[in-house]
């Protein structure tokens, strides 16, 4: 009888997860191969590839994904489905007085702690998402300065984790990565040694996720814009915390477009509605938006080297921080186990969690006990 | 000028490569030589498309009577001369019969499918095998090999050239190819295809 | 001095069918020559060149083929001899104009050499160039040995001049690009003098105005010349018969079909049963000569090729003569004997005639047979055509592969006639969608390019290479522009026509006797049009790729890229290294997850080999041309190049 050879490639990877419009575009196929090319948002496959198993699969945080596995694996202990994900502790944070004047996003604190892990030595590069027009570009630095000029946030994908792959190559051993929940996943997965290489070595030094419901598809994005305003003339887009539900575009004369997020929500692409994670569980640090105040973060430290940088940096007066109101923690976890119920149940009800045949590659492997408490 | 009898009549000859290896310049070097000897020569090839490194052949149908058809009929055929060595196997699929003989240049040259993995390329023992099954008689011959050592590549088809009249069935020889080259070569490259044609006759012999 | 203007008469030479051709021209005095160059027939422009000093030629690569049949109708007009010179399809492009010419007629003798390719050797269809000799109501001759590839050709020019009408000699691949030993004839030393007359009798064949008008007459005229040629046939030395005088089954023949018969005839040893009638003379038929060996057998077969075109008319003599000849066995393509699809050869007739005539013939022992059969398969792998290593082709379709893929928005390539043609396969990563005739990629593209109304939003792309450009895609281009469809055509320029054996065309800057003329740009051309054009070199990939996406996405009309490289095979680049390869062994990944032999299993250059035991990617440094390509697709950067000194 023919010995069935258990494939994990290129060929399942497409099957699974580029052919059902699964793919986020998180970047972590592109730049390990020649085959996957990441253009104006889409990932594309240029040619097949024969090899059985790859790096491409192991790496999609949108396939065979074990959730025990990882979370053993960053934070010694099963995944529980806690809204919020493990964490050790969550505030409220703003950059410190050393970096007042950068223009950033909200508090600033995701510019502050890569500048900060940058100066320090702490990583030897960033992994960070520049802007080339409208479009969202990975970019690589190694100065800090580098790293305040990536800030402001862009609200539609970029394959980030690309520069990792190169950086990964050219050397780099201790990359820092500012990611989505699906790159941060992505970054777990290359984390955990999935094709069990003898010489391996975790490339991360510290990862830090945003906050994200959803993302926006490029493509249908930049013609609806172009409807409104001129491409080239966009500074900065934002959308504010809740309780607002609108989309802001800044242009470069003063002009501000204010766009209803139920528009918006009509370009999210298609994977981003499985995604189960809002606050990126599976970083060293995460920040996100505070409700209520535009001009502050919500910090989450969930590991040791990721609180050792935080106290750092606060020392150093890069980062201020204060206590987290109640409130807005209460309705942070409120949100967050929305999405996760959402994702859960959209994904079980289409049957991509645990299958059984290797012929039906999962989307998530996870504890049959937490994913019925989390869906019913 | 009356030729000399034949073997047979026709005496039929395929002179096999890849297209760009200089096949057709073989047939027209030796096809030469037998119209200096009195000979009609009838010879088939395709040109254009078939040279993108795809398989040639031209088959020279001689004989002391008349033309014959450009192609060689299925199982006719006398010598296989081969610059590349799996397309001697092809033709002998095509025209070859218990009695033929066979010259094969060792060089391998491989086809597009086979670098890519898609296809196999037999061994140098597996094709000494399989013509030497199909033929009645089979030399091999390293011919590019000692052509580049000669300073070109393009020789070893001069290379074969000599190996054929070595095999000694037509009565051509160098007088004759020498009585061709001066004709149509320019004075500089003669010595060398000389040099060529008589390493040619001399691997026969060994 | 060319071999093919020896003034010893008698001597013989060893040549090609084609260039037999040329010395019959010669013969008979031709003055003019043009063609357009197509596979199986460019050899014979490029033989008229070689000599064209010397015998006081004009020899002309002409734009296509029908501008290529005026040109050559100007020179009869003005009581020269003329040749016009195409491949089967080619007749198809300069039909119209011979619709128009066979009315008007001709005066000074001009033969239209048209050479089929049956089999499809070097062409994508096998069509037929004989019917047009029926359609348009003009004489035919069929070639069927290389010494009548002359005889007919210099007779041709008499024959025309006697009917003053166009003959049409037909060759086909197996005679044309074959070759045998004919005996030469004399060089003509007429010497004639270029007038074009047009002040006499507007009617006057020789002196009035040369156009097909009135028509009724003149088609009257066309058809007297017909039965003039008829009358002709019937004593011409180019219908042979061999055999007795009542055989059993009569073969009726033209072409090189005429080799493979009297091959399979002598094969089979059955020169006593089978009478073999030579057609050279194939349209009109002469009656009184088919009647004659018609009357004399009761099994008739019909061995040509492609279609049944002798075969019926044939038939239709047959049926016409059936009270004088009696009723008839007919064997040939009509009833399955001989194949109706692809070329014929001695096997084909051996087996149709072993059949009609009840004879067992194996040519091969079953044992061998089946022994070679197998080894063929087993040890014998296919070879793809593919690009020639240094080709510029292989990077414009990777370049042009990778744009549509990751424009993601189901992009496809229209494709047309040349070397790039073979983008069909793997060796251009199956770029190409649709395929027909020269200039047919451009027009196609325009079409689909209008579909928009109906939902269609995939990109449109079409090839061409430069001759195609200035052969048929001007005016598809002009189309595409003033009907404003949003397609973008790639322009291929490796400075010649390639595919048929790298021939001068109006963008170069000298012509096929060697003389300096104008060139003709085609980004200019193409800006003038109304195109935006982009000029870009293939070799750069990444440059080029991104050129393609944005070009891509530009939906505000028509766009030109022009992909800049000369041919591998061209006199710039041809055994010229710009730089030494090597594969770093150390660095190539090879198989493993990261490359997955990119350069041997996708890109395929025949220079780049893949060591089964080394597991890593090597050069052949035989094969290798030295053009630095493949060092931009390693992932590794694992392929070093050098440059030359």
């Amino acid at each position: 009888m023919e010995e069935k050879v258990f494939k994990r490639g290129q060929e399942e990877l497409r099957r699974h997860v580029l052919e059902t419009r699964l793919c986020t575009g998180c970047g972590a196929c592109i730049d390990l191969c020649p085959y996957y090319k990441s253009y104006r948002g889409k990932t594309a496959v240029l040619f097949p590839c024969v090899i059985d198993e790859g790096r491409c699969f192991a790496y999609c945080p949108k396939v065979e994904v074990d959730l025990d596995g990882l979370s053993e694996l960053l934070f010694g202990k099963p995944y529980d489905g806690n809204p919020l994900g493990s964490y050790q502790s969550i505030a409220a944070a703003q950059a410190g007085d050393r970096l007042k004047d950068i223009d950033s996003q909200a508090g600033g604190v995701v510019s502050a702690l890569t500048y900060f892990a940058l100066q320090k030595g702490y990583i030897d590069g960033a992994a960070l998402t520049d802007r080339k027009g409208l479009l969202p570009v990975p970019r690589f630095v190694t100065d800090p300065e580098d790293a305040l000029a990536c800030s402001t946030s862009k609200y539609t994908a970029a394959p980030t984790l690309s520069a990792v792959n190169q950086a990964v190559k050219d050397g780099y051993k201790n990359i820092g990565l500012v990611g989505t929940p699906c790159q941060v996943l992505a970054a777990a997965l290359m984390r955990s040694n999935p094709l069990n290489a003898d010489d391996f070595v975790d490339p991360f030094g510290l990862v830090i996720g945003l906050f994200c419901t959803w993302a926006i598809d490029f493509r249908l994005f930049e013609p609806f814009l172009a409807e409104r305003i001129e491409i080239g003339r966009i500074r900065k887009i934002d959308i504010p915390p809740p309780p607002s539900e609108i989309l802001e575009v800044f242009g470069d004369n003063g002009t501000k477009l204010e766009i209803s997020l139920n528009e918006i929500r009509e370009l999210v692409p298609n994977g981003c509605s499985y995604c189960i994670d809002m606050t990126s569980e599976f970083s060293d640090l995460s920040v996100g938006v505070m409700e209520g105040r535009p001009d502050m973060n919500t910090l989450i430290v969930r590991t040791d080297r990721g609180k050792k940088i935080v106290e750092e940096a606060e020392k150093e007066g890069y980062l201020t921080l204060s206590a987290m109101p109640e409130e807005n923690l209460e309705h942070l976890i409120w949100a967050a186990g929305n999405k996760k119920k959402r994702g859960l149940t959209k994904a079980q009800g289409e049957g991509m969690i645990n299958t059984t045949d290797d012929e039906t590659k999962a989307y998530l492997r996870m504890s049959v006990k937490v994913l019925e408490r989390l869906t019913a | 000028m009356t030729a000399k009898q034949l073997p047979k009549d026709p005496y039929n000859i395929i002179i096999t490569g890849v297209g760009g290896q200089g096949n057709v310049m073989a047939s027209r070097v030796f096809s030469n030589m037998l119209v200096e000897k009195g000979y009609y020569v009838t010879i088939g090839e395709t040109f254009g498309s078939s040279q993108r490194g795809g398989s040639v052949m031209s088959h020279m149908r001689v004989s002391s009577l008349s033309a014959w058809s450009p192609q060689v009929p299925k199982g006719k055929v006398d010598i296989v001369v081969t610059l590349e060595p799996i397309e001697a196997i092809r033709v002998l699929a095509g025209y070859g019969n218990p009695a033929v003989k066979v010259l094969t240049n060792t060089r391998a040259i491989y086809p597009a499918g086979v670098i890519a993995g898609e296809l196999s390329y037999p061994t140098l023992d597996e094709i000494r095998e399989t013509l030497k099954k199909l033929s009645a008689r089979a030399w091999f011959i390293d011919a590019t090999d000692e052509a580049v050592k000669l300073g070109n590549s393009i020789l070893g088809n001069i290379i074969m050239i000599g190996a054929l009249s070595a095999v000694g069935d037509i009565p051509v020889g160098r007088d004759d190819f020498s009585a061709v080259i001066s004709r149509t070569l320019p004075e500089g490259k003669i010595a060398d295809n000389l040099k060529a044609f008589d390493l040619g006759v001399k691997m026969m012999k060994q | 001095m060319s071999y093919l203007i020896d003034t010893k008469e008698g001597a013989s030479y060893l040549v090609m069918g084609n260039e037999a051709i040329v010395r019959g021209a010669l013969e008979a005095g031709v003055n003019v020559a043009s063609g357009y160059p197509g596979t199986p027939s460019s050899e014979i422009i490029e033989s008229f060149s070689k000599v064209a000093k010397e015998r006081n030629l004009y020899v002309e690569w002409s734009v296509n083929e029908k501008v290529a049949l005026e040109v050559a109708a100007a020179a009869s007009f003005a009581q020269l001899r003329a040749l016009c010179v195409m491949k089967q399809n080619g007749v198809n492009v300069a039909s119209d104009f011979l619709l128009h010419l066979v009315g008007s007629g001709t005066r000074g003798g001009f033969v239209l050499v048209a050479c089929d390719d049956p089999g499809a050797l070097s062409s994508v269809n096998e069509g037929e160039s004989r019917y047009f000799a029926r359609l348009m109501e003009i004489p035919l001759l069929e070639p069927g040995t290389f010494q009548e590839a002359k005889e007919m050709t210099k007779w041709a020019f008499e024959l025309s001049e006697e009917l003053k009408q166009i003959v049409v000699v037909r060759s086909v691949t197996r005679l044309s690009h074959a070759s045998g030993n004919i005996t030469y004839g004399k060089l003509s030393d007429e010497a004639r003098t270029a007038e074009f007359k047009f002040g006499g009798f507007v009617l006057d064949p020789d002196e009035g105005i040369v156009i097909s008008a009135p028509v009724a007459w003149k088609h009257q005229q066309q058809q007297k010349k017909v039965e003039k040629a008829r009358e002709i046939f019937e004593d011409s030395p180019f219908n042979t018969y061999e055999g007795p005088d009542r055989p059993e089954l009569l073969l009726i023949t033209s072409s090189a079909c005429y080799l493979y018969s009297k091959e399979a005839i002598n094969v089979l040893g059955v020169e006593d049963r089978v009478g073999l009638l030579k057609l050279g003379t194939t349209w009109p038929l002469p009656p009184k000569l088919m009647i004659k060996h018609l009357s004399q057998a009761d099994k008739i077969m019909v061995v040509e090729e492609v279609l049944p075109f002798l075969e019926e008319n044939v038939k239709i003599l047959a049926a016409e003569k059936a009270s004088e000849i009696g009723i008839k066995t007919f064997y040939g393509k009509n009833d399955g004997t001989i194949p109706m699809t692809g070329e014929l050869n001695p096997d084909l007739v051996l087996a149709a005639l072993s059949t009609v005539l009840g004879i067992d013939y194996t040519p091969v022992p079953e044992e061998y047979d089946q022994a070679a059969q197998t080894s063929a398969v087993s040890r014998a792998p296919a070879r793809e055509q593919v690009f020639c290593p240094g080709c510029p082709h292989r990077a414009s379709f990777f370049s042009i592969h990778n744009a549509l893929e990751m424009d993601g928005r189901g992009g496809f390539v229209c494709g047309d006639i040349g070397c790039y043609t073979m983008a069909i396969g793997s060796t251009g990563f199956h770029s190409l969608k649709t395929l027909h005739s020269m200039g047919s990629g451009t027009g196609v593209a325009s079409g689909f390019g209008k579909l928009g109304q109906f939902g269609m939003n995939q990109p449109i792309l079409a090839v061409c290479g430069d001759s195609t450009f200035y052969h048929a895609v001007i005016p598809a281009l002009v189309n595409a522009v003033h009907n404003k469809s949003d397609i973008t055509l790639i322009v291929l320029d490796n400075s010649g026509t390639a595919m048929t054996g790298f021939q001068p065309h109006p963008g170069l800057d000298h012509n096929v006797l060697g003389e300096e003329v104008p060139s003709i740009d085609i980004a200019r051309i193409c800006e003038a049009i109304g195109a935006r054009v982009e000029i870009r070199d293939p070799f750069d990939l990444e440059g080029t790729r991104e050129t393609l996406n944005e070009l891509i996405e530009d939906a505000s009309g028509v766009k030109v890229l022009i992909m800049r490289k000369a041919c591998a095979l061209s006199p710039q680049r041809k055994n010229k290294k710009d730089y030494d390869v090597h594969v770093d062994q150390t660095l190539c990944v090879g198989e493993e997850c990261g490359c997955g032999r990119l350069c041997t299993r996708i890109f395929g250059c025949p220079g780049l080999i893949w060591n089964e035991a080394q597991h890593k990617a090597e050069i052949d440094e035989v094969i290798c041309v030295g053009c630095g390509v493949c060092t931009d697709i390693c992932p590794q950067g694992a392929i070093k190049r050098e440059e030359v000194a």
